[in-house]
C-alpha cells in the first residue's frame, strides 16, 4: 500500500460519517469504499482472501498478494463453497498481477481440495458458479486435474446445467431460500460473478438478468434499506435489530439507503469486485419511492422436503404491505423452512436503525426432530443437538426465530391475524411475542388491546389469551402466553391518520371483533381498512366473505412487480417505465 | 487370448484371509458447512497396520460398498455424490451430477456385473455400466427418502429398501416395489445374513429390529431389541451363523448368539452406549470393532464381552466394513 493510497483511505474513513450525514455518496464512491475497507483493513491481521481480492481489484501490492495467497493455500483450504468464491474472484482479478507460482498454487488447489457442495440453495449457487468459472478459466484439462475427477468440459457442463435449472425454477416457482437478509448477498455475488466473468453470452446474460430479478425482489420489500416481512432464514440478532445484517450493505450500496455495516459484509465486497452492477433507474425508484402505500404479493418455495411430504417443494404465499411509515409482511405460517424461518412482522421506519429494534411479531417456539428430518439427513439422535451446536436458540423456549406447524397467518393490507393451535405434546406449549425496547407509549388497555407507537406507526395488538411479560436480555419484553389455542390480531396505522394514540385507540375499539378459541381458534374482525376478515385455524381466510385465492397467487403481483407463475418473466413497473425480463428468451426490454 | 490373460494379470488380486477395515465418518463435532473441517470421510486400517485417513476430506459419507469382482474399488455414498474410490482410498472420482445430493446408501449387485445402486434424499438410482450412466429406480415408491438399500445375494435386481414408511422390496431392479414390513417406520439399515440368504434384519428409528425369514418378502418385529431407541447397524458374524451384533443409541452393542431370538447388551469398556456401527473381523473369529459417538473406534477380542480403545479419537464412524485386501500389480 503506497502512502498516497493509505492517505486516501484514511481520509475516506474520516469523511465517511460526514458523507453519511451530509448525503449518500454516489454509487461509484460507495463501491470504492466497500472495496477499500477490504483492501486497506484497519486491523493488522495478515490479509485473507477477501483482502487479496480487493487489493488485486485496485491493482495494489501484487507481491504481497501472491505471497499471502500461497501461504493461505499451503495452510490448506477450508470452507467449501465459502472458500471457492473468494479464490474464484482472485483467479479472475489476477489479470497478470500474481506470480506464476501463486497462480499454480491456486490452480492446484482445485485438484487437491474437495469442497463439500453443501445442503442449502446458497451453497449450491456459490459452488456451481465457482466451478463453472474455474472450469471456464482452465479448459481442456482431464479429470486428473480436478477434485471431481471430471474433465473441465464435464465440470462446466454440470455447473451450467444446474445454474440454468436453478434460474428456471426460481423464475417459475420462486426462490427456495427466499428473502433472507443474511444470505441474499451470496446469490447476488454469484450472479455478479456470472455477469462479469462468464464468457458464454447466454450465461453472462442470465447472470445479469438474475441480478435485476433478485435486486427487484429485495427492492420491493425494503423500508429504508431494511429487509421487511417474512424471511426464509434469519438469525437471532437481526430478527430484532433488523439493520444489523448483510442486507443493509446491499441497501446502502445498491440504492444509497440506510447505513452499511462496519466493516461491510464479506458478500458485498465480492459483489463489488465482480460486476459491481448498478441497478437501473427503475429499480432505484422501486426501492426508494414510498410516497404511496402498496401491497405486494409473491410466491416462493419451501426448502427441499426430503421426508413426510409427497412434494419436494410446497408453496409459500407472501404478502407485504409497505408505506413510508411502516411495513407489514407475512407468509401463511407453518414450517416452510427449518430452524430460521420468520413468518411475519411489523417494521416501522426510523431515521437511523443502528441499535434500534424497530419490529414486532409473535411466534410459537417450535423445536422438533420431525421438522429437522423433513429437511435434513441427520441421524435422529444427533438432529437437535447438531443444530443447537451452531443455531444456539433452536431448542430454546424463549426463542424469537423459527416457524411452527401450529401457527397460521392471515394478512390483509396492514392487518394481521395469527392463530395458534398447539399440539399438547409440543415441546414448548406457549407463544412468544417480541415487544421492543424502542416501542413508545405502550398501553395495556382494559379492552384487551395493547396500544403502542413505533416511530410514526401506531400499533394495536389484541392477544386472544391472557399473557405475562418476561424481560429480554438487551431490552424489551417478551409476551408469554401459555395456552394451546391462542392468537393475536395486529392492526397498524400511520400516525398521520389520527390525531394521537387516544384517537387511534378509539377507532380500534369501535371495530367489530368476534373470536372464539375452543375447540378451534376463529376470528371475525372488521379492519381499520373497512374490510371484514374471517379466519378459522386451518381454513382458507375470507375477505368480505370471499376466500383468499391461493390457487392464483402470483409469482409477483403488485404495483411494482408482476410475474405469473411458470412464466419465466418478470415485469418491473414504475409509472410509465417498464423493464421486462424474459428468461426464456434471455431478453431485457425497457420502455417508458 | 493372450490379451485376455494380460488383462487378468493386471487386475488386483484378493489375498486370501487378509482384509482392510474401511470406515466412513467424521470428526465434525460442532461443524457447519463452511467451517474448518477436521479429518473426515474415509478412514482405513490395513491388516496389521495403523488407522489412517484416506483421500479427500469430506464431511458427509454415509455408507460404502466394494465391488466383489475387484475389491480395490470402493463406492461411497457421499454428500457430493457417488464416489468411486481406488488406489487404497486415495483416488476419488465423483460419478454423479447435480441431480442427486446427500447420498445415503450404496450396494453393488454381485449378480449383475457393473450394476451399482445407491439411495439418496429423493430416491434410488441404478447404473449398469459401472457408473457411466444412471437411471431412476424409485419411481414406484411414493416417498423417496431411502436410508437403507441392499441387494439379494442370490438374484440380480432383487432389492430391499428402507425408507420413511417401512421396508420395500423390488424384484425387477427398482421398477416396481411392494411393502415388506415395518409400515410407517423409518428404516435406518438392512442386512442379509451371509449364511442364510433368506434371513434378513432391518434396524429402525424407534421401532426396534425387524426380521425376515422368507428371503426379505416380509418382515416382522423382533420385539426383543431397541424398541423406542434408534438402531443404526447390523453385523452377521462370518464365523458363526447364529451370532449377530446390532449397534444403536441406548442399547450400545447388542449381541445375539441364537440368530436374534435373545440379545445381550455387551458394553463393558465402552465409554457410552451411543454407538453407530459394528463389524466382525472375518480374519479373526471373536474380534469385533465398534464406534462410539464422538469418541473412538473400540475393539473386542471376545465377541463384545469387553472392549478397549483402538483408534480414531474424537470420531463418529457411521459404517465399517472389511474389504478383501488386494495386491496391486
Amino acid at each position: 500500500m503506497t502512502r498516497i493510497h493509505r492517505l486516501c483511505f484514511v481520509s475516506w474513513c474520516l469523511l465517511l460519517p460526514l458523507l453519511l450525514r451530509a448525503g449518500t455518496p454516489a454509487f461509484d464512491q460507495r463501491v470504492r469504499s466497500v472495496v477499500g475497507a477490504y483492501a486497506h483493513p484497519l486491523n493488522s491481521s495478515p490479509p485473507g482472501y477477501a483482502n487479496i481480492a480487493a487489493k488485486l481489484w485496485l491493482g495494489e501490492d501484487a507481491a504481497l498478494c501472491s505471497r499471502r495467497l500461497e501461504e493461505l493455500l499451503a495452510a490448506g483450504p477450508t470452507g467449501d463453497m465459502f472458500w471457492m468464491y473468494p479464490v474464484t474472484a482472485i483467479a479472475y482479478l489476477d489479470r497478470g498481477q500474481l506470480t506464476d507460482s501463486a497462480r499454480r498454487s491456486l490452480r492446484d488447489s482445485f485438484r487437491t481440495y474437495m469442497p463439500y457442495r453443501g445442503d442449502t440453495e446458497n451453497h449450491w449457487v456459490m459452488y456451481y458458479t465457482s466451478l463453472y468459472l474455474m472450469a471456464q478459466l482452465w479448459p481442456d484439462q482431464d479429470g486428473s486435474q480436478w477434485y471431481t475427477g471430471k474433465s473441465s468440459a464435464e465440470n462446466l457442463r454440470e455447473a451450467a446445467g444446474w445454474l440454468e435449472s436453478w434460474v428456471r425454477l426460481t423464475t417459475t416457482r420462486g426462490q427456495g431460500e427466499y428473502d433472507s437478509p443474511s444470505y441474499m448477498g451470496y446469490y447476488l455475488l454469484s450472479m455478479s460473478y456470472l455477469a462479469a466473468w462468464a464468457r458464454d453470452p447466454d450465461m453472462k446474460k442470465r447472470g445479469s438478468m438474475m441480478l435485476d430479478y433478485l435486486i427487484a425482489d429485495y427492492a420491493v420489500k425494503n423500508l429504508g434499506g431494511l429487509y421487511v416481512g417474512a424471511h426464509s432464514r434469519v438469525y437471532d440478532r437481526e430478527v430484532l435489530e433488523k439493520w444489523n445484517v448483510a442486507s443493509s450493505d446491499f441497501g446502502w450500496l445498491l440504492f444509497g439507503l440506510g447505513y452499511p455495516l462496519s466493516p461491510p459484509s464479506n458478500a458485498i465486497v465480492f459483489y463489488a469486485l465482480a460486476s459491481a452492477y448498478q441497478p437501473a433507474e427503475i429499480l432505484q425508484r422501486i426501492a426508494t419511492d414510498r410516497s404511496q402505500p402498496y401491497i405486494h404479493y409473491d410466491l416462493k418455495r419451501t426448502r427441499n422436503r426430503w421426508r413426510f411430504f409427497d412434494q419436494l417443494h410446497g408453496p409459500v404465499y407472501k404478502t407485504t404491505y409497505v408505506r413510508r411509515e411502516y411495513a407489514i409482511g407475512s407468509d401463511q405460517g407453518g414450517t416452510l423452512q427449518p430452524i430460521q424461518e420468520h413468518s411475519w412482522d411489523v417494521t416501522w421506519a426510523v431515521p437511523d436503525p443502528r441499535g434500534v429494534q424497530n419490529t414486532l411479531f409473535t411466534l410459537h417456539p417450535y423445536s422438533s426432530l420431525d421438522e429437522l428430518q423433513t429437511y435434513f439427513t441427520f441421524p435422529p439422535d444427533i438432529g437437535i443437538s447438531g443444530v443447537v451446536s451452531s443455531k444456539k436458540s433452536y431448542d430454546s423456549p424463549d426463542k424469537f426465530v423459527g416457524g411452527s406447524p401450529y401457527e397460521k397467518v392471515f394478512q390483509d393490507e396492514d392487518t394481521i391475524i395469527v392463530l395458534y393451535d398447539i399440539a399438547p405434546n409440543s415441546r414448548f406449549p406457549h407463544i412468544n411475542g417480541f415487544f421492543s425496547k424502542d416501542l413508545t407509549q405502550v398501553r395495556e388497555d382494559p379492552s384487551g388491546w395493547i396500544f403502542a407507537r413505533g416511530g410514526d406507526a401506531l400499533i394495536a395488538c389484541r392477544p386472544l389469551r391472557p399473557y405475562t411479560w418476561k424481560p429480554i436480555e438487551g431490552g424489551g419484553r417478551r409476551l408469554f402466553s401459555p395456552y394451546l389455542t391462542n392468537g393475536i390480531i395486529v392492526q397498524v396505522a400511520a400516525r398521520s391518520e389520527f390525531a394521537d394514540l387516544d384517537d387511534f385507540r378509539r377507532a380500534i375499539l369501535m371495530l367489530p371483533l368476534e373470536f372464539s378459541l375452543d375447540p378451534t381458534p376463529r376470528v371475525r374482525f372488521h379492519s381499520l381498512r373497512r374490510r371484514t376478515l374471517e379466519f378459522t385455524y386451518g381454513q382458507v381466510p375470507l375477505v368480505n366473505g370471499t376466500p383468499l385465492d391461493y390457487a392464483h397467487w402470483p409469482l409477483f403481483g403488485g404495483p411494482f412487480l408482476e410475474a405469473p407463475v411458470d412464466s419465466e418473466l418478470l415485469i418491473l413497473k414504475y409509472g410509465t417505465m417498464r423493464r421486462r425480463l424474459d428468461f426464456h428468451r434471455l431478453t431485457v426490454t425497457d420502455s417508458r | 487370448m493372450r490379451s485376455w490373460w494380460l488383462v487378468l494379470a493386471l487386475l488386483p488380486l484378493p489375498v486370501r484371509g487378509q482384509y482392510t477395515l474401511y470406515t466412513c465418518g467424521s470428526r465434525t463435532k460442532d461443524y457447519v458447512v463452511g467451517a474448518k473441517l477436521p479429518a473426515s470421510g474415509i478412514f482405513l486400517k490395513p491388516a496389521g497396520g495403523q488407522w489412517r485417513h484416506a483421500g479427500f476430506n469430506h464431511p458427509f459419507i454415509s455408507a460404502f460398498d466394494f465391488d466383489p469382482r475387484d475389491p480395490s474399488i470402493v463406492y461411497a455414498a457421499a454428500g457430493n455424490g457417488l464416489l468411486r474410490i481406488s488406489d487404497g482410498g486415495e483416488r476419488w472420482q465423483i460419478l454423479t451430477g447435480s441431480d442427486v445430493t446427500e447420498l445415503l446408501d450404496v450396494a453393488i449387485d454381485a449378480n449383475d456385473s457393473g450394476a451399482i445402486y445407491f439411495s439418496h434424499t429423493a430416491g434410488i438410482k441404478v447404473s449398469h455400466d459401472h457408473g457411466a450412466t444412471w437411471q431412476d429406480a424409485a419411481s414406484g415408491l411414493r416417498r423417496k427418502y431411502i436410508a437403507a438399500l441392499r441387494i439379494d445375494s442370490r438374484r440380480a435386481g432383487v432389492l430391499l429398501a428402507g425408507g420413511e414408511q417401512g421396508i420395500f422390496r423390488s424384484q425387477d431392479g427398482g421398477k416396481s416395489w411392494r411393502l415388506a414390513g415395518a409400515a410407517g417406520i423409518q428404516v435406518l439399515h438392512i442386512e442379509e445374513s451371509p449364511h442364510d440368504p433368506c434371513f434378513w434384519l432391518a434396524a429402525t428409528q424407534g421401532g426396534g429390529l425387524f426380521d425376515s425369514t422368507d428371503c426379505g418378502v416380509s418382515f416382522e418385529s423382533n420385539d426383543n431389541l431397541g424398541v423406542g431407541r434408534n438402531l443404526y447397524d447390523i453385523a452377521f458374524d462370518p464365523a458363526s451363523p447364529n451370532r449377530i451384533a446390532v449397534a444403536g443409541w441406548g442399547p450400545g452393542v447388542a449381541v445375539s448368539e441364537d440368530r436374534g431370538k435373545t440379545w445381550q447388551l455387551r458394553n463393558t469398556g465402552l465409554p457410552s452406549t451411543n454407538v453407530w456401527s459394528v463389524a466382525f473381523d472375518p480374519a479373526q473369529p471373536g474380534r469385533i470393532y465398534t464406534s462410539v459417538h464422538e469418541d473412538a473406534i473400540y475393539v473386542s477380542v471376545d465377541n463384545g464381552r469387553t472392549w478397549s480403545k483402538d483408534g480414531l479419537p474424537g470420531s463418529s464412524i457411521f459404517r465399517m466394513k472389511f474389504v478383501p485386501w488386494t495386491s496391486h500389480p
